[in-house]
């Protein structure tokens, strides 16, 4: 048995693919792993990740699984779970020996690699989907939109690019607190990512921001029926460590309300 | 940012929004979905498909549009509606530009999906239907608003008001508010019938016609693209489960809705001749409705074989799936790795998703009662209704009583025995003073059978 330990990154983990492949690895007597964790009988080799080789295998499963399922197995790839490596390149693997036809990479659930990797990328897509609906822009000076997220998987990549559609004109920052990651994007402009430094930055918000906020917060109050009340619903549907960064669930002076 | 509403009295934008989306709060004809619309690039906005909920209420609905009235003055005295003209509220009016900047800076920070306005009758139908147009158009053209929009059709109003404001919006609705023309002509004196039917049948015939449009002319402008829908109030006047799910089964079919919902009949006026809700709202019913709803949407159902004259209302303990399922237990255990995919969609606790996913996995292997765990069937309702090659789960009698007995939920059962009404059997001292404790084993062996 062979393990390939790659860096817990999509970079890292294609590499560890592309390798195993140049190497010619039987995929049932070789493993990938996130982790230097001893295993029984097994060899171990470091993978550097390696753009090139990346942008490579990204381009093959493209090509042999269909859009839709390449950003499935990004997404998995997003998720916080050491098992994500070695489901993924379990289930590429199967596809590829099967020749399985765009689309249809997640068909066969009862392998229990594809059904992980499935799994994990439903996990993450559904987080990226509330995630969607649950971010808050605040305005700050010079009209900068600036929203603070703690998102349980990796997800600022796959929020960007549904922002920098739907808001093109704005220029607005994305701050991942978990991963001290930002995404920028400029007015009119391609978004892009960067590591933070230690600190986070101070914020000054409009005047305006406040008014808006209590406006909003008036709102809700307003639309709830008070003969249907049921919290216990309300937080299945909208989970609790999601509320610290939303303006509702937040009093006049930017706390986290008890409620 | 002041107004000066009818009577002189002027209003902070705030007082406003909390008068008019209290006012609005119970229509529930308020999701985003339906259309895709990537941005252009350079106005604000876009639309996913599959909606977007951007917050939940305390009551546990999605919040997803900015609901609101235009205004909450009416000329009609409709018996259950809050916004009546005989009620004393405090009333208030958004101009257009309100709304808009409204709009605008919610959906920047991101606190909304798009517009949801409706409207009391402001002096006469096509008076409120000409301001709906004006804000839609300044929203759209001042504004560059891109993103969902959801307006209401006022009955009565100009069709050709009408049609011009469905080229702004992305889904259009009449209200049908009580399922019968009877019920309509008891609590809305001056609502009538035709008057809501006509606009909504002008709604379909306009999609119609710009869908064979749209087949020509690529860039033509559409018309109402996510479809409309309608509300019906459910539980202000006697009509049973199986008179609604007739008319929305016609709805669906003669009108082409997209969707019909459902609205627990919530007493907020009073009046004499509605009725009193001493348990709260008829939520479970507008449960079941809804459930049913879906079976008539997605799985094949026809309203017919749902319920019928004998059965007009759905079952309490058993959801109208399950209920199906018993009645019809000849058609079970279905194979999971022969059926067709109609036969699967009804075994209840096989969902439309997990029903595709066994259909695609059934290719490669087949399946047992762990992989379906996996795939996510609640094997827990599915068991009593299906075989993996050829096997059940356990043995499980196909009889009705031992299957409602396995179904229901144990707490319902626990109330259903607190009456005096069990089914263990009598015993000699059977007067509550000698009787000890039910043991967890016991409650177990109740809820799973002697095993």
């Amino acid at each position: 048995m062979l393990i390939y330990v790659c860096e817990d990154s999509l970079e890292g983990i294609f590499t560890g693919i592309y390798r195993a492949y140049e190497e010619k690895r039987d995929p049932l007597d070789t493993a990938l792993s996130l982790t230097d964790d001893p295993v029984l009988f097994a060899e171990k080799t470091a993978v550097e990740p390696d753009g090139t080789r990346a942008f490579k295998v990204g381009r093959t499963l493209r090509r042999r699984f269909g859009e839709d399922d390449y950003l499935r197995l990004c997404q998995a790839l997003a998720a916080e779970d050491e098992r994500k490596a070695q489901a993924v390149y379990r289930t590429v693997a199967r596809g590829l020996e099967t020749n399985c036809r765009p689309g249809h990479l997640f068909d066969s659930l009862a392998d229990d690699n594809v059904q992980t990797a499935f799994s994990l990328a439903r996990g993450a897509g559904r987080e990226i989907g509330h995630l969607q609906g649950f971010v808050r822009f605040q305005e700050l000076k010079d009209r900068i939109l600036y929203a603070v997220i703690g998102p349980k998987n990796n997800v600022l990549t796959f929020l960007m690019p549904h922002f920098a559609d739907r808001l093109p004109g704005e220029n607005f920052v994305l701050f991942d607190r978990e991963r001290n990651l930002f995404g920028v994007h400029p007015a009119y402009r391609e978004w892009y990512l960067f590591q933070g430094e230690t600190e986070e930055p101070v914020l000054c918000p409009t005047k305006e921001e406040e008014r808006y906020r209590e406006l909003f917060r008036a709102f809700i109050r307003g639309i709830e029926i008070q003969e249907r009340r049921n919290p216990q619903l309300q937080a299945k549907l909208l989970p609790r460590h999601f509320r610290e960064y939303m303006t509702e669930f937040q009093n006049a002076g930017g706390q986290k309300s008890a409620k | 940012m002041q107004y000066v509403t009818v009577d002189g009295e002027r209003r902070s934008l705030s007082e406003k929004l909390l008068i008019l989306s209290d006012a609005a709060k119970y229509d529930v004809a308020c999701t985003s979905s339906g259309v895709e619309r990537r941005g252009n690039g350079r106005d604000m906005g876009n639309c996913v498909a599959a909606g977007i909920c951007h917050s939940f209420s305390g009551d546990g609905r999605c919040i997803s549009l900015l609901k609101i009235l235009m205004t909450n003055e009416c000329v009609y005295d409709c018996k259950y509606c809050r916004n009546r003209s005989t009620s004393d509220i405090p009333r208030a009016t958004f101009t257009p530009e309100e709304i808009c900047t409204l709009t605008m800076e919610f959906y920047r920070r991101n606190y909304i999906e798009g517009l949801f306005l409706s409207s009391g009758i402001l002096r006469n139908p096509d008076y409120t239907m000409e301001l709906l147009f004006r804000t839609l158009w300044l929203l759209r053209n001042r504004y560059r608003f891109n993103g969902y929009i959801h307006v209401k059709a006022i009955p009565g109003a100009d069709p050709e008001l009408i049609g011009k404001t469905g080229y702004l919006a992305d889904r259009m609705s009449v209200n049908l508010e009580l399922p019968t023309a009877e019920g309509l002509r008891t609590l809305a004196p001056s609502k009538h019938r035709k008057n809501i039917l006509t606009p909504m049948r002008r709604i379909q015939n306009g999609i119609q016609a710009n869908r064979n449009d749209l087949v020509l002319y690529r860039s033509a402008p559409r018309f109402v693209s996510g479809g409309q829908s309608t509300q019906m109030i459910v539980g202000a006047t006697p009509e049973s489960d199986w008179q609604i799910m007739n008319v929305a089964e016609s709805l669906y079919r003669k009108f082409d809705l997209k969707r019909v919902f459902y609205s627990a009949f919530v007493n907020v006026t009073g009046d004499s001749a509605l009725p009193a809700l001493p348990g709260g709202p008829p939520l479970l019913r507008e449960h079941r409705l809804y459930q049913a709803d879906w079976l008539l949407r997605f799985y094949g159902f026809r309203a017919s074989e749902l319920l019928d004259e004998k059965h007009p209302f759905f079952n309490v303990l058993l959801d109208p799936k399950e209920d199906w399922a018993i009645r019809n237990l000849g058609q079970f255990p279905v194979e999971i790795n022969r059926a067709p995919l109609e036969q699967l969609l009804r075994v209840p606790g096989i969902g439309v998703n997990s029903a595709r996913r066994i259909v695609a996995a059934r290719r490669s292997a087949a399946l047992t009662f762990s992989d379906l765990k996996k795939i996510g069937v609640v094997l827990k309702r599915a068991l009593y209704f299906i075989t993996c090659g050829g096997r059940m789960l356990y043995p499980v009698k196909l009889e009705e009583d031992y299957i409602v007995r396995n179904l229901t939920d144990r707490r319902d059962r626990v109330r259903f025995g607190s009456d005096g009404m069990t089914y263990r059997q009598m015993s000699l001292f059977d007067d509550g003073v000698f009787s000890r404790p039910v043991r967890p084993v016991e409650q177990a062996q109740d809820a799973v059978g002697q095993l």
